[in-house]
């Protein structure tokens, strides 16, 4: 599970999040909306250990990110938007120095490196360089890690750019499979129709706070929308951005 | 809500966590041995090239060390007591270097490194991660100094028939030796990053740089080596040497250091200064931990905040731009060039070192009293003024490779933006070379002139060596920007698109070129110089005034052919990348 209770950040004058609480229970996916700007990115970057918040508090499954971060990190898995992956290494090296990371043993790796593989589509690849993958394989790579480890808890910063549909898809599965085991994925995006097929529960985030909170029906009703209104229309009535949708329907 | 840390962080594994920290040190031996594997074109020229010009120095090194320590041996006692400062004074002087290298290696290892986003979201202890990471640091901020001192020491320690126990001794103080000031160097980043607004810490590196480079012309100048060449200043030698002395007191490192290592020339082991070094650096090595574990997660963090905006209004270059009687669409690549080099301080701070190294060039020449060598003296002066020439080409050469040649492939990943926009590659490219030639031009001609003028050259051998510059740079420019094009690299940063296949290839032809140009002009111009001391068999006959011309005329072809040449190779290779 994760726990984000009053979280701030401040940069210099500017508070990027401002009091922002939300809680991600095992076997939820979470969805983490928000136009740009609005502290998406701040947030989870402060969820897995990458920022450190003016005030406020994150529970990994237990662990306080704060007083016990290395237990925290370890039991969580992260997808940055713009991931960090070592061009010269392979595929299987990479998963290989992963898997370090987080204390696995020789024994239990070689096995889970081939299965994530597979279950990624990247076999074929498990002996090339990374610097000659595309965005989406890099991705799926980045995917494959961040479970690798079998976290209880996921933070995934918009998991769909530069996907295939193919791809796309993949990845929805593997979510719903995790969340089917009991995994808490709190996933940042902006595609809404994403949100509203594979979600439980939103939060919708505007200038650093929580505007709305519940599961998508909960959301629509705070947004004073009927039930049938696609999730679109309603993220725009609720961050302002409804003059665009008028312009959408002439 | 409870914090429990019994409660199993990863099911299915069990986390052992206790991976020693070298193991964060393991991507770039896999990311080595990877690019060892498969091989890229040009390697074996590269290597074949930076080996021999390695294996030069490393020789004339070891040779240098080896003749000064002989000679030194000659005067007995007086010897022993100037290789006690030598060492010293080595030692010094890389103190130095290893605390500013320290200071900026550890601001990109421990903050800016990319692979810092995949380690900080790992479950790593803080010790680890340091430890791998200042073994890091002091592994980028010292390899030079080693590969310098190993040859030296060595040459001091055959010339000086030292035991075996001398190259341990070495090795045993040449450690500490490294670790002290880059555990300080390290501290002053954390300090700098945490202190002040993360916007600010570049700049305030960039400073310090500044006053690193400032040091070290002030360190060469303090000492004023030129007083040994004139023999009326003899009678104040202990002067001479009071200066050398002065900075090196007992409290520095470098003097343990020293001191250390003539112990060991000698057969024996001064205890005293070997556990200072080593106690020190294992004292700083823990207090920089404690301060790592305590302060760097905050200085990481803000590390990542946007920095600002410099020359956010840079109405002069505009106005400028406006000026210029060129198309608006060269006027905004202009613009735009101009912008993002002065923007991005990790480009142009690198000018830094080379302008400090000018000036102490530059000052040089104006202490060099060459009029005292009576008979001699003009003749070293019209032959300083050719080899002026060639220190003028090789720093040119130097820009060009670091500045001019990555110009195409700094475009990177927005080099789509230029190829889609209604502006043909020829366009783009000479605007690139002419974005660069005026400056490294003003910049080399104004060194020679500058050079040229303190020296008191004769006025022909410095309108020569005027004109020459002005060729030297259509020619490597453009050579630069043309291969710079013809071998992009657009996935790399700017370093190492210069370490390149084509920026050693450029370097190559660069030296040659330069070669070729001075044995074309410094020939005729001694035929030139002969006959002006009015003797007959040095009279300027047709025939060689004759060859004068040729000589030049040939200068002028090279150079306006390399030119010509370089940039269309450079604009077909960009068109071609359509097929």
């Amino acid at each position: 599970m994760i726990a984000v209770q009053n979280l701030v950040k401040i940069y210099g004058k500017f508070k990027a999040v401002d009091g922002v609480s939300l809680n991600v229970e095992p076997g939820e996916i979470h969805g983490f909306l928000g136009p740009n700007g609005a502290g998406k990115t701040t947030t989870m970057r402060m969820i897995a250990g990458l920022l450190k918040p003016t005030s406020g508090r994150i529970v990994v499954n237990h662990h306080d990110m704060e007083r016990e971060p290395e237990a925290a990190k370890g039991s969580l898995g992260f997808i940055p938007d713009r991931p960090f992956i070592y061009d010269k290494l392979t595929a299987g090296e990479f998963l290989t120095f992963h898997a370090g990371l987080y204390g696995m043993t020789n024994g239990q790796v070689a096995g889970r490196v081939d299965e994530m593989l597979e279950l990624f589509e990247l076999t074929q690849w498990k002996n090339e360089l990374i610097e000659s993958f595309s965005h989406g394989m890099k991705q799926r790579l980045v995917m494959s890690s961040a479970f690798f480890h079998r976290p209880k808890a996921v933070a995934v910063d918009e998991p769909m750019v530069g996907l295939d549909p193919r791809g796309a898809r993949l990845i929805k599965d593997v979510f719903r499979r995790m969340s089917e085991r009991g995994v808490a994925i709190l996933m940042s995006t902006h595609t809404l129709e994403v949100a509203q097929e594979m979600c439980h529960r939103v939060s919708i985030i505007q200038k650093g706070h929580i505007i709305a909170q519940g599961t998508v029906d909960e959301v629509k009703q705070i947004a004073g929308s009927t039930t049938d209104e696609h999730l679109t229309a309603v993220f725009l009535k609720l961050t302002g951005g409804s003059g665009l949708q008028e312009i959408d329907e002439l | 809500m409870s914090s429990d840390a019994s409660a199993p962080v990863v099911s299915g594994f069990s986390r052992t966590g206790t991976f020693a920290f070298p193991y964060l040190l393991l991507p770039s031996f896999w990311a080595a041995r990877n690019r060892m594997q498969r091989r890229e074109r040009g390697d074996s020229l590269r290597g074949l090239l930076f080996g021999g010009i390695g294996i030069v120095v490393v020789g004339a090194l070891f040779y240098g060390a080896y003749w000064l320590t002989r000679q030194l041996a000659a005067y007995e006692e007086f010897g022993d007591y100037l290789l006690r400062l030598g060492l010293s004074w080595l030692f010094l002087s890389f103190l130095a270097f290893l605390a500013f290298s320290g200071i900026v290696t550890a601001l990109s290892s421990f903050f800016l490194s990319d692979d810092l986003r995949l380690l900080m979201t790992s479950p790593i202890a803080a010790r680890r991660l340091f430890a791998a990471r200042f073994t890091r640091t002091l592994g980028s901020a010292s390899w030079m100094v080693v590969i310098f001192m190993a040859p030296v020491l060595a040459g001091v320690g055959v010339g000086r028939c030292a035991p075996l126990a001398f190259y341990l001794t070495a090795a045993a103080t040449v450690v500490p030796f490294a670790v002290i000031p880059v555990a300080l160097g390290s501290a002053c980043t954390l300090f700098v990053v945490n202190v002040f607004p993360a916007r600010r810490a570049r700049d305030l590196l960039m400073l310090m740089g500044l006053v690193f480079a400032a040091g070290i012309v002030l360190l060469l100048r303090f000492i004023q080596p030129e007083r040994l060449l004139r023999v009326e200043s003899l009678p104040d030698i202990t002067d001479f040497f009071a200066t050398l002395q002065s900075p090196i007191t007992p409290l520095l490192p470098s003097f343990w250091a020293g001191e250390a290592l003539f112990a060991g020339i000698q057969g024996s082991v001064d205890w005293l200064h070997q556990s200072a070094l080593w106690t020190t650096a294992g004292v700083f090595t823990v207090l920089l931990a404690g301060a790592h574990e305590r302060w760097h997660f905050a200085g990481y963090s803000r590390s990542q905040e946007s920095p600002k905006t410099r020359f956010a209004k840079f109405r002069a270059l505009d106005a400028v731009a406006a000026a210029l009687p060129l198309s608006p669409v060269r006027k905004q690549l202009l613009v735009k060039d101009v912008k993002v080099f002065l923007r991005d301080v990790s480009q142009w701070v690198q000018l830094l070192p080379l302008l400090a190294l000018v000036l102490l060039y530059l000052y040089n020449f104006q202490v060099l009293d060459l009029e005292r060598m009576a008979f001699i003296g003009s003749f070293v002066k019209n032959i300083y003024a050719f080899v002026n020439l060639g220190m003028a080409g090789f720093v040119m050469a130097t820009v060009a490779v670091r500045f001019v040649f990555p110009a195409v492939s700094a475009e990177g990943s927005a080099f789509w933006i230029i190829r889609t926009s209604p502006i043909s590659m020829h366009d783009f490219l000479w605007s690139k070379f002419w974005t660069a030639l005026v400056p490294v031009l003003v910049f080399t001609e104004v060194l020679t002139i500058a050079a040229n003028q303190l020296l008191g050259v004769d006025p022909f051998l410095k309108v020569v060596a005027a004109g020459a510059i002005v060729m030297m740079t259509f020619a490597l420019v453009g050579l630069a920007t043309g291969l710079g094009a013809r071998y992009p690299r657009f996935g790399a940063d700017a370093t190492q698109a210069a370490g390149s296949y084509g920026g050693v290839m450029f370097m190559i032809v660069a030296v040659l070129l330069i070669i070729v140009v001075i044995a074309l002009l410094g020939w005729p111009s001694s035929i030139y110089m002969m006959s002006k001391t009015g003797l007959a068999r040095f009279r300027l006959t047709p025939v060689r005034q004759a060859i004068i011309v040729a000589c030049f005329s040939a200068v002028v072809a090279i150079c306006m052919t390399t030119w010509r040449v370089a940039m269309r190779s450079g604009v077909r290779a960009l068109d071609e990348m359509r097929k």
